[in-house]
């Protein structure tokens, strides 16, 4: 039996390299008999060995993909996103999957690992990706090397039994109308906050862009260079300073992950916090609040709600090492079909990456169509190739300008993303 | 004499009475070397493991903080001294300096003078002494991740046991108005705290393993002087119990330094850096540059040697005395 396998593995290889001979000369020859496996390596949505793991989506999807292509294997492995940087690892010991779903940077461009997006991709399928999200995979010379695959569009989550308990009518619109209310939420008495405000680790850039939005700030300028300590970034975060020093945020939001503050609202013990859909299983799962106790609004701004949202999206790339462009290509082509894109953002709550599912989920999903209906013009991170490098000290650093010292912190991380290009 | 012929004679094992075989080419200076070499064959593997384990990472960690890595880890060619001049150009670098000398001799200096008095107390006979001294093991038994994610939960803002208690004492009016960890000095003097627990137990025990090394009869006699309790302990006691102490002292020393978990896991040695000490700012670091990272280990690798160093001029220095 076991020699049995070893044999058709060889025959797969042999198989491989015959049309990797054949594809030097000609682009596509289409498939030629032998089977061929493709790696999967894609992020775990959900919880690992549960019936809500991603593995389970993915394996469907390679069992469906495999019955109407026989000589197409397409083997699925996910990884925690805890664990995301073993990914790194394993592309630095040359362990490279044929298609990586997840947070694939623009440095796997750079360093000459992927195909371009055209040739593991049908025309049809790249042009019916959400163009925002799809222009943020080009490179600096305009060539895409990745797809959005899932995307998530973020607003502000209100818990309706505080806002009555602390007789507030409307939800807020204004920054003013935050610190009013979070004040009146926290002289409520109970130990609630009233605006949670996750500046840790975990996703400082998230919560601290909504909030720069707010005051027509940014991470770069409207020519792309960085421009992390521009006036408006340093009075938004003295303003969250005042937010903190009266107390009307959770103690410390700088060592303060979003998974907290999340989890806390799902407890019913927040007055209001910056989230995404990704939220709504945590609420369900917690089951203090029921639907219609808590409403989801447009992030408040200075003077007026935000009129673009923060737009994230995870990616899909193609690596070129394994040689498997053509049927890389089937499968994601399969892959992008409407009806997959929405079943795995109906699992987990997220928000499709093609125009034409998100316009379907919008008919089928009240609460989803709230979201889409942003994610057009929704503004997202910096593509600069740095941006990785970046990230990473702004996680761990942003955090701190909520303080007294709020441009001496900004001024440092300007100096250290213009000097770390 | 050349070395190849005489390791080559060695191949062979010598005879089971640590002599050498008598060979057919009876050299006398070729004798004599052959018997300082007779020892390679036990020496060779330890030496190889030591070669494998420990020179080899050094030497790849020197090479590694003189290399430009990108963000994927992937190796862009030299970067010459710039990886250090950056390190020694961080705005954090100086106050992570002086926050691990603080941590180092904090938690040494009161885990010792603790360890001191629980030592004195164990030594003494008294009810219950066996079910103390095997309580006395748990926080070392206990795994430190464990212990500093107890102690983190503990201290949560909205429902940690610590700040319950406050809270029905009467000494907080309201849940979620502190949050020690992400302060600079509460954070770090609860890391503090939790280094201490979690080091005196070993200390204890090698304090106590000297106090009941010393003879009776030497008390006997300081007592036939005529001594009272404080100058028995500071003439008798503290003296011939400094070879423990210096022991305890230096693994601690070193221990301590190289700490990792307990304030990874409870601050992450955050907000920013506040509370990073040298082993916590080379990983933050290492998330945003490995060369720069490595440097850092560099850095630190030196601060061991010198601690080394130290321990061996100690050492000498406490033989000479006995």
């Amino acid at each position: 039996m076991k020699r049995r396998v070893l044999a058709l593995t060889a025959i797969g290889v042999a198989g491989v390299m015959s049309l990797t001979a054949c594809g030097s000369s000609s682009s596509s020859t289409g498939s030629s008999g032998g089977n061929v496996t493709i790696k999967l390596l894609a992020a775990d949505y959900g919880t690992a060995g549960t019936s809500n793991s991603t593995q389970t989506y993915w394996q469907g999807l390679a069992d469906t993909f495999h019955k109407s292509h026989p000589n197409i294997t397409v083997q699925v492995q996910t990884i925690a996103w805890t664990n995301w940087a073993q990914v790194a690892t394993m592309i630095q010991d040359k362990q490279y999957p044929d298609i990586l779903e997840g947070d694939a940077p623009q440095q796997f461009a750079a360093d000459g690992l992927l195909y371009k997006l055209s040739d593991i991709m049908s025309s049809s399928t790249v042009s019916n990706l959400i163009p925002v999200f799809a222009k943020q995979e080009d490179d600096t010379d305009g060539t895409a090397y990745g797809a959005p695959f899932t995307t998530s569009a973020r607003g502000l989550f209100y818990n309706k039994k505080l806002f009555a308990a602390a007789k507030i009518a409307n939800p807020p619109q204004t920054w003013a109308d935050i610190q009013n209310d979070a004040a009146k939420i926290k002289a409520l008495g109970g130990g609630d906050i009233g605006y949670g405000l996750p500046l840790g680790p975990e996703e400082a850039q998230g919560e601290s862009y909504l909030w720069m939005l707010g005051n027509g700030g940014g991470y770069v300028d409207s020519s792309g260079k960085y421009a992390i300590n521009q006036a408006a970034n340093v009075q938004t975060f003295q303003f969250l300073n005042q937010l903190v020093k009266a107390g009307d945020t959770e103690p410390g939001p700088a060592s303060t992950n979003r998974q907290q503050m999340w989890d806390a609202f799902a407890a019913g013990q927040v007055g209001m916090v910056g989230g995404s859909g990704a939220m709504i299983p945590d609420i369900v799962k917690n089951g203090k609040l029921t639907n219609s106790d808590y409403g989801v609004v447009p992030m408040p701004g200075k003077s007026a709600p935000l009129t673009q949202t923060l737009g994230v999206h995870d990616d899909v790339v193609g690596f070129k090492q394994g040689g498997h462009a053509d049927q890389i290509k089937q499968f994601l082509d399969f892959v992008y079909s409407d009806q997959n894109q929405i079943a795995f953002d109906k699992e987990y709550d997220l928000l499709p990456a093609t125009t034409s599912a998100s316009a379907t989920l919008s008919g089928q999903d009240p609460v989803a169509a709230g979201f889409l209906k942003n994610v057009p013009n929704s503004v997202v991170y910096p593509s600069n190739t740095n941006w990785n490098t970046v990230l990473a000290k702004l996680k761990q650093t942003l955090g701190t300008a909520a303080s007294d010292n709020a441009s001496q912190v900004l001024n440092g991380l300007q100096t250290f993303a213009t000097s770390n290009q | 004499m050349t070395q190849s012929t005489q390791a080559g004679l060695l191949e062979p094992a010598p005879g089971s009475d640590g002599t050498p075989r008598p060979t057919a080419r009876p050299v006398g200076g070729g004798r004599r070397v052959l018997r300082a070499l007779a020892p390679l064959p036990w020496l060779t593997p330890a030496t190889a493991l030591i070669l494998f384990v420990v020179i080899w990472p050094v030497v790849s960690m020197f090479l590694t903080s003189r290399q430009h890595f990108d963000s994927m880890g992937f190796d862009q060619g030299s970067a010459g001294w710039n990886n250090f001049t950056k390190l020694f150009d961080e705005p954090d670098l100086p106050g992570v300096l002086v926050r691990t000398v603080i941590w180092v001799v904090a938690v040494v200096g009161l885990t010792i003078l603790i360890s001191l008095g629980v030592a004195q107390l164990f030594n003494k006979q008294f009810p219950g002494r066996k079910v103390a001294r095997w309580m006395l093991i748990a926080p070392w038994a206990a795994s430190v991740v464990m212990t500093s994610i107890v102690f983190k939960w503990m201290l949560n803002p909205s429902n940690g046991t610590i700040l319950v208690l406050m809270h029905d004492v009467g000494l907080m009016k309201n849940f979620n108005s502190v949050n020690w960890l992400s302060q600079q000095t509460p954070a770090f003097i609860w890391e503090i705290v939790v280094a201490i627990f979690v080091s005196v137990p070993f200390t204890t025990y090698a304090l106590l393993a000297g106090l009941q090394a010393i003879p009776d009869d030497v008390y006997e006699a300081c007592r036939l002087d005529g001594a009272g309790a404080a100058r028995t302990y500071w003439s008798i006691t503290l003296p011939l119990l400094r070879p423990a102490l210096l022991v305890a002292a230096l693994i601690n020393i070193m221990n301590v330094f190289n700490s990792f978990p307990i304030i990874y896991e409870m601050t992450g040695g955050g907000p920013g850096n506040q509370t990073s000490t040298t082993t916590l700012f080379m990983y933050n670091t290492q998330q945003t540059s490995i060369g720069e990272a490595a440097a850092m280990s560099v850095v630190n690798f030196g601060f061991i040697i010198v601690v080394v160093l130290l321990f061996l001029r100690a050492s000498r220095w406490n033989s000479a005395e006995d």
